[in-house]
């Protein structure tokens, strides 16, 4: 439709009526006041955008801003690239093989998996399996672990748009297995706790430990354990009871009364 | 999954060891496919997406992220308890962040799936009319202005066994022990 026309005026509603489709059939009687009327719906007078005379508006002199004095631009305004509007006539995109988004995405490249792809996983990995790992093994499973909640958690989101007002199945799949993944995270990171308290217990017992020396340069060649020579009779069984029992300690002092013997005789 | 290359914007100092979040990607089929969106974290800086997408994905993004908060509804919250009087629980949930990227290379989501057999969309389409009938027939609520028409026949029919004596009138519909009615299916 011409801009300058509206919906409204009588030649667009006989090129409406009057197409090629319908045989030669005139107008019902009781749209016939429709053509009779000349003038639009509308008594204001249609305002087409005004031809804006100023050149350098939104040029600036401080920027530096617009073209040269004789700079020419490859493109002209008459001879504009179009967008392709309708989505089947659009190129096709090569997608590459090792994009970073596939990730995102079921290993068999799919969209969104189904139930059953969501439902063949294994258990979570136990405390005492990951307790054998050192680090790098634990840092590179706990990424594989957030990988994994990040594309169960795109998974859902599409699969929730997909189902619409109804909804589709898979949510109880993909609960059990982010919950799988979770517990392997959860146990990672008891192990680490666990590892990190068994160095901590060692350090303050080294720092009380006359034997250990914990500022031992040991890739200097120095010895971080010095164990004392007391001779072979080093192992004592005693125990804090010893000071009482030993014969050979004198009597222990006996326990001083709080109450006053001034006290007793008034009473 | 091989260590990431050398990232090719400024790096910090700050290490970070086993994060805890998602970040999960969303469809939009109106960008172009030289765009992805994600929802990230409230919490998530640009930085902190392209610096995770670069490590996590070895993604190449071009120079500027978008993003923006969106404010959830103020809903109601579950009545665990419907027979107990509660208050409504009116809250607002937290607000989602999404973040949307340019990529280097376009990405074209795969299509969808022509067929939702597997996930029994159909299925629960068929139930939940089922569901909304079955509600009509009970009756519905008390103030219902239509009834369906499939009950004002029935009624119509036990209407005329009363009147013309084949069936006689009993206190409580006849209700027996089994629950049957005067007019047992």
């Amino acid at each position: 439709m011409p801009p300058n026309m509206h919906c409204t005026q009588s030649s667009h509603l006989l090129t409406a009526l009057l197409t090629p489709t319908r045989t030669t059939t005139s107008p019902p009687a009781f749209l016939l006041p429709a053509f009779a009327q000349t003038s639009p719906f509308s008594s204001s007078t249609p305002c087409s955008a005004r031809k804006d005379h100023n050149r350098n508006r939104g040029v600036s002199a401080l920027r530096h801003t617009g073209l040269g004095k004789n700079q020419r631009l490859s493109v002209r305004l008459s001879n504009l690239p179009q967008p392709v509007l309708d989505p089947l006539r659009r190129s096709v995109v090569k997608v590459d093989e090792n994009h970073g988004l596939w990730g995102f995405f079921p290993k068999e490249r799919t969209r969104i998996s189904t139930p059953e792809e969501s439902n063949m996983h294994g258990r979570a990995w136990t405390v005492q399996e990951l307790r054998g790992k050192d680090w790098d093994d634990l840092h590179r499973l706990w990424w594989v672990c957030v990988r994994e909640k990040n594309r169960i958690a795109t998974t859902e989101v599409e699969r929730k748009r997909l189902g619409g007002r109804f909804g589709m199945y898979g949510d109880h799949e993909s609960g059990q297995r982010v919950a799988e993944v979770k517990g392997t995270m959860r146990c990672i990171k008891f192990v680490l706790t666990e590892r990190w308290y068994a160095w901590e217990n060692a350090r303050e017992a080294g720092m009380e430990d006359p034997e250990v020396d914990l500022y031992a340069d040991v890739e200097g060649g120095e010895r971080a354990y010095l164990p004392q020579e007391e001779g072979e009779e080093t192992l004592s069984l005693g125990s804090e009871d010893d000071a009482r029992t030993d014969p050979t300690q004198r009597l222990p002092p006996p326990v001083e009364s709080t109450v006053s013997s001034e006290a007793r005789v008034r009473v | 999954m091989a260590m990431a290359a050398a990232a090719p914007f400024k790096v910090g100092m700050k290490e970070i060891y086993l994060p805890n979040f998602t970040v999960c990607l969303k469809h939009t089929p109106s960008q172009p496919p030289t765009s992805a969106s994600f929802l990230v974290p409230l919490w998530f800086s640009k930085l902190d997406l392209r610096d995770y997408l670069h490590n996590v994905y070895s993604l190449a993004i071009g120079p500027t992220i978008r993003s923006y908060v969106q404010q959830s509804r103020i809903r109601q919250g579950q009545v665990k308890d419907p027979a107990r009087p509660q208050y409504k629980r009116w809250h607002r949930p937290r607000a989602t962040k999404r973040m949307t990227v340019e990529l280097e290379r376009p990405f074209v989501w795969p299509a969808e799936p022509e067929d939702f057999k597997p996930w029994n969309k159909e299925e629960n389409k068929m139930a939940d009319q089922e569901q909304s009938a079955m509600q009509e027939r009970l009756g519905g609520t008390k103030d219902a202005l239509t009834i369906p028409t499939e009950r004002r026949v029935k009624m119509r029919e036990q209407a005329k066994a009363l009147l013309e004596g084949r069936e006689r009138w009993r206190p409580g519909g006849g209700r027996g022990v089994e629950g049957i009615g005067m007019f047992s299916r």
